[in-house]
């Protein structure tokens, strides 16, 4: 699904080069669910922004469903990403002036679904989610682990292929932490979405396949969990 | 989609009440002043087009030079239009107009009507007045005959139909009335409230190119015969001035053709009432514009300063797909709601303050005009317009920030901070423009009205009087000045304020001929206006008994007196000039030379003016009466009046008053300044406050650590104060100049006048920075009282 083939990331400053990515080569299969780890600064948000078109590298090629990512154009990219990836946040993200059922709704509106497609679309995934009766909360009317299962639900309403969530349980006590990753492991399993998350915890990791550990901008080892 | 737009934008409007009402405030009241000067430029720009042939019409001027001075104006001779008729095929019709206040009486109701015309019985047909009874082509076909407008009817006669009945005019002769005539709309050049037919007119019998008291207008076939006519007018009046009138040297006379509908604004020459001005026009446009730039300013201002907080949002958005068109779109629509709202909130503000503004304007304008399809369809497209002046800005930079800087560290708005200092000068600029211009005007008021005049203009009644009062002029004036209070009268023909009768006046010496203003008076009139005599003597017995209006012609003789304008354009000097002779139609000596005094308004130097005596031309009364009970006064006079004159009402007008009259339309400037500079001030200040506060907010936790490290309060309002009041110092080296260079224009249009002072600049500088410094102050105070504990903990 996503091969990234010698990618640096750097910034210049006078004339030296500082690195943030540092060749990069990686491989993901659809339906993947890996985790990402690394101390701060070690490049895994920068790593994931790129994969999740929102930045790009310096150098190097990024093949994304065997499509070069960075020769299309900016308005394909944006198709390929509306359609094919949701992000989640460590600080959530939701948007405060809208209420859950509008955060919700929100990428469907950018993606222009019809009104009563996006309203049977939001039914849905509020019923599955047991969130009906927060729909006309406001974010800060949640609490942590709630706004983040909204920013997630927020992920998938538009039914994207990959997940990418950059410490989405740092925010969160452990117990909420805990229902996250469930969550995400019975989305990767059920519903068959490709997970990459970013973390610091070696037990949130251990939710996932495959862990690639990153030291200053360049994977140090991969392992995967016995 | 746009729902949702608008959902949001609602939703941040009542998150950020501050910032909303001072946006709402800021653009309703910059709204306001562009709807009423809007309403009032269109009200101007709407002059004499309710005419079908309009654009057929032409007012015709009098250019001559008897001898020493090209003249203009906007008053023909009787034979101006007849005879263009017959000799141009480019002429349809002719219409000439006199104006002349007449006393009307039905029964026991009587009236002075200043609003009386003699007009040609072509009127009704080439001006589209239209009638409500009677036909446009008989109405006026006769002598005798009256058309009145509907409020006069109602006046006259109640809810019975005049047509058919008659109303005496003049306290001699009944009028027919054939017609009733559509209330005249405001914005003609032509009022009238009575037309008769110009064949009433003595002066009808003959044709005269002399004698210019009437207006010509002309009916053209086509509107393209203008220019050609206008050629042949020339060639025709050279081939006049040679062959008819033997005028030689320099001595010519022309006539111009002006499209009526250009009249109000472009001509140089009053009509029947005094015209607008296309400048003024530009200039209250300019101030209405500017004013709404101040108002989008703060819009942009505060909107590119708070979009820090909106980063996140931004941000997300742009990862949950919006595109950069999307992300502008919603912050267009915000602006567009607000500036909606503002439009609301501004219509209202305007129907109530009409009645003020038409104070202030010296105007009529209705309340429909504010509420007419026209008048929305315009405000809603103000209101989109305003949303893209004010939102476009901040919705291009919102829109495009690149998302993973956003998201990471927020906004950095590097250029917008230029842009916002950039703005406030502009507004400062403005703000001290106004408040200059403002100063400067009312100075050259104050000035205009306190003049020495060289006449007393206080405590002067005006009575206005007529021909049929002839007989009894003597004891009239003699019953009235014996009235308590009434220190002298005399009487004149035009009030001193503004004498308009231009005439020749030949030296009896040498012949030498020179155009003067004249002014027939009585033999009291000297004194009672104060004019000091500073050569010969004031008008002698012989001289009232050579002047006695019941002896007609040839024992009739002036006897005159002379400005020292007049004196020094024929070369004498005062003293040389009493007793000498001259001659203005009939030769009389020269019997007193007076000061000069102003007798045209000050926008004109002194020009020669020649006094004689001649009772017959009396047309007002000047009473001079003391400051003790004048109602007691006035009472006294309207008895003695009423026991003496039948035929009139009595009616009166102080002197001074007429004096101000003259500078209505410089009075309502002032007042217009004055206003809208206030305005333009208070918006730039409300934006210097929102500015300010979001400065404290961004700097809340600098000033905290400031003031753990020992910064006085006093030392904070100097951090946070230093930025902007450089800004508006900037504003003023920028705005002085300006100020300078355009009230000098504007002065330039008065001979006598103030000369502009430094203080006024210093003033109207430091006024503007103490504003802005209070201003400043208040907000930024609030902080740094604050404990710094509590600011620190809360960051």
């Amino acid at each position: 699904m996503i091969k990234l083939n010698g990618i640096y990331k750097w910034y210049q400053s006078g004339i030296n080069r500082n690195f943030v990515l540092k060749d990069i080569n990686l491989n993901i299969e659809e339906g993947a669910f890996i985790s990402l780890m690394g101390p701060s600064g070690s490049g895994k948000s920068t790593l994931l922004n790129i994969i999740g078109m929102l930045d790009e590298p310096s150098e190097g090629e990024y093949l994304f469903l065997d499509q070069s990512v960075f020769a299309m154009k900016e308005r394909q990219r944006k198709e390929l990403y509306k359609q094919y990836i949701g992000f989640v946040f460590q600080s959530y993200h939701l948007i405060d002036e809208l209420t859950v059922y509008e955060n919700i709704e929100a990428p469907l509106l950018y993606q222009g679904v019809k009104s009563s497609e996006r309203r049977s679309m939001v039914a849905d995934m509020l019923d599955r989610f047991s969130i009906v009766g927060k729909k006309d909360l406001f974010p800060n009317q949640l609490s942590g682990g709630q706004q983040q299962l909204v920013g997630i639900v927020r992920a998938l309403i538009a039914k994207p292929k990959l997940i990418l969530a950059d410490e989405p349980t740092g925010n969160l006590n452990s117990a909420q932490g805990d229902e996250i990753m469930q969550l995400f492991q019975q989305l990767n399993r059920e519903d068959g979405v490709t997970i990459l998350q970013a973390t610091h915890s070696e037990k949130n990791a251990a939710y996932g396949h495959r862990t690639i550990h990153l030291l200053d901008g360049q994977i140090q080892h991969q392992h995967v969990p016995l | 989609m746009l729902r949702n737009y608008f959902k949001i934008a609602l939703r941040h409007l009542q998150k950020n009440k501050l910032y909303t009402l001072i946006n709402l405030l800021g653009l309703a009241t910059g709204i306001t002043g562009c709807l009423l000067i809007g309403i009032y430029i269109w009200h101007e720009l709407s002059y004499d087009r309710m005419h079908d042939k309009g654009d057929r019409i032409v007012r015709v001027t009098w250019e001559y030079n008897f001898g020493d001075a090209e003249t203009k104006t906007a008053m023909t001779g009787t034979r101006v239009g007849p005879e263009f008729s017959r000799r141009f095929p480019e002429t349809e019709a002719y219409v000439r107009l006199l104006k002349y206040p007449r006393v009307l009486a039905l029964e026991d109701k009587m009236f002075e009507e200043k609003n009386f015309l003699y007009a040609d019985s072509t009127f009704f047909s080439v001006f589209s007045f239209p009638l409500l009874e009677g036909s446009p082509a008989t109405a006026l076909d006769g002598p005798d005959k009256l058309v009145i407008t509907q409020a006069m009817a109602r006046k006259y006669f109640g809810d019975q139909s005049p047509v058919g009945k008659s109303l005496k005019v003049g306290g001699q002769k009944d009028f027919l009335i054939t017609g009733i005539a559509a209330d005249v709309p405001e914005n003609s050049q032509i009022q009238f409230d009575f037309v008769v037919s110009f064949s009433n007119l003595r002066a009808s019998k003959e044709e005269k190119w002399s004698e210019a008291n009437y207006v010509t207008y002309l009916l053209l076939n086509d509107k393209a015969s203008i220019e050609p006519l206008q050629a042949k007018i020339e060639n025709y009046m050279k081939e006049v001035n040679r062959e008819e009138l033997k005028l030689e040297g320099n001595n010519y006379m022309t006539y111009h053709l002006e499209p009526l509908t250009e009249v109000h604004l472009h001509a140089q020459q009053d009509g029947f009432e005094p015209n607008s001005n296309i400048t003024y026009i530009y200039v209250l446009a300019a101030v209405a514009l500017l004013i709404l730039l101040i108002a989008c300013v703060n819009y942009t201002n505060l909107s590119t300063a708070q979009s820090a907080g909106r980063s996140a949002e931004i941000g997300m958005r742009k990862v949950l797909g919006a595109g950069k068109r999307d992300i502008f779109y919603q912050f267009i629509s915000e602006a567009f709601l607000l500036s909606l709202i503002a439009v609301v909130v501004a219509l209202l503000i305007a129907l109530m303050l009409l009645p003020h503004f038409n104070q202030l304007a010296g105007k009529e304008l209705q309340r429909e005009v504010l509420v007419a399809p026209y008048t929305l369809l315009a405000l809603v497209v103000l209101s989109v317009l305003v949303a893209f002046l004010a939102g476009a800005y901040p919705a291009f930079v919102l829109s495009s920030g690149k998302v993973i800087r956003i998201l990471k560290s927020g906004f950095s708005f590097t250029g917008a901070a230029g842009l916002r200092q950039a703005l406030i000068v502009f507004q400062f600029s403005i703000s001290i423009f106004l408040i200059i211009a403002t100063i400067v005007i009312l100075q050259q008021l104050a000035y205009l009205q306190s003049k020495e005049l060289g006449y007393n203009k206080n405590q002067v009644l005006v009575l206005p009087m007529d021909y049929a009062m002839l007989e009894q002029y003597d004891q009239l004036k003699a019953a009235l000045a014996a009235v308590p209070g009434v220190i002298s009268a005399g009487g004149a023909y035009e009030e001193p304020t503004h004498i308009d009768w231009s005439d020749g006046l030949t030296s009896g010496e040498d012949g030498k001929r020179i155009t003067v203003n004249a002014l027939p008076v009585d033999e009291d009139l000297v004194n009672t206006l104060g004019l000091e005599i500073i050569a010969g003597e004031p008008y002698t017995l012989g001289d009232i008994q050579q002047a006695d209006p019941l002896k007609w012609g040839d024992t009739l003789r002036y006897t005159y007196m002379l400005n020292e304008a007049a004196v020094k354009a024929l070369g004498w000097t005062p003293e040389e000039a009493v007793g000498k002779r001259v001659a203005k139609g009939r030769e009389g000596i020269v019997r007193a030379v007076v000061k000069d005094f102003h007798f045209r308004p000050l926008h004109e130097p002194i020009a020669p003016l020649v006094i004689f005596m001649d009772k017959r031309l009396t047309v007002n009364l000047f009473l001079k009466i003391n400051s003790e009970n004048t109602a007691a006064t006035l009472n006294n006079l309207a008895q003695t009046w009423k026991e003496r004159v039948a035929h009139r009402p009595f009616e009166y007008q102080f002197l001074d008053e007429n004096y101000a009259a003259l500078y209505k339309a410089e009075q309502s400037m002032a007042g217009v300044f004055t206003t809208f500079s206030t305005v333009a001030i208070l918006l730039a200040c409300l934006g210097l406050f929102a500015l300010t506060a979001y400065a404290m907010v961004r700097r809340t936790k600098e000033i905290g650590i400031r003031k753990v490290l020992g910064a006085t309060v006093a030392d904070i309002l100097t951090l946070v104060s230093k930025d902007f009041i450089k800004l508006v110092i900037i504003a003023i080296f920028i705005a002085t100049p300006l100020a300078l260079f355009a009230v000098h224009r504007w002065l330039e249009s008065f001979t006598y006048k103030i000369d502009v002072e430094w203080w006024v600049f210093i003033a109207a500088s430091l006024l503007t920075l103490l504003i802005a410094v209070v201003t400043i102050c208040l907000q930024a105070l609030k902080t740094a009282l604050n404990n710094p504990v509590k600011n620190l903990r809360t960051e």
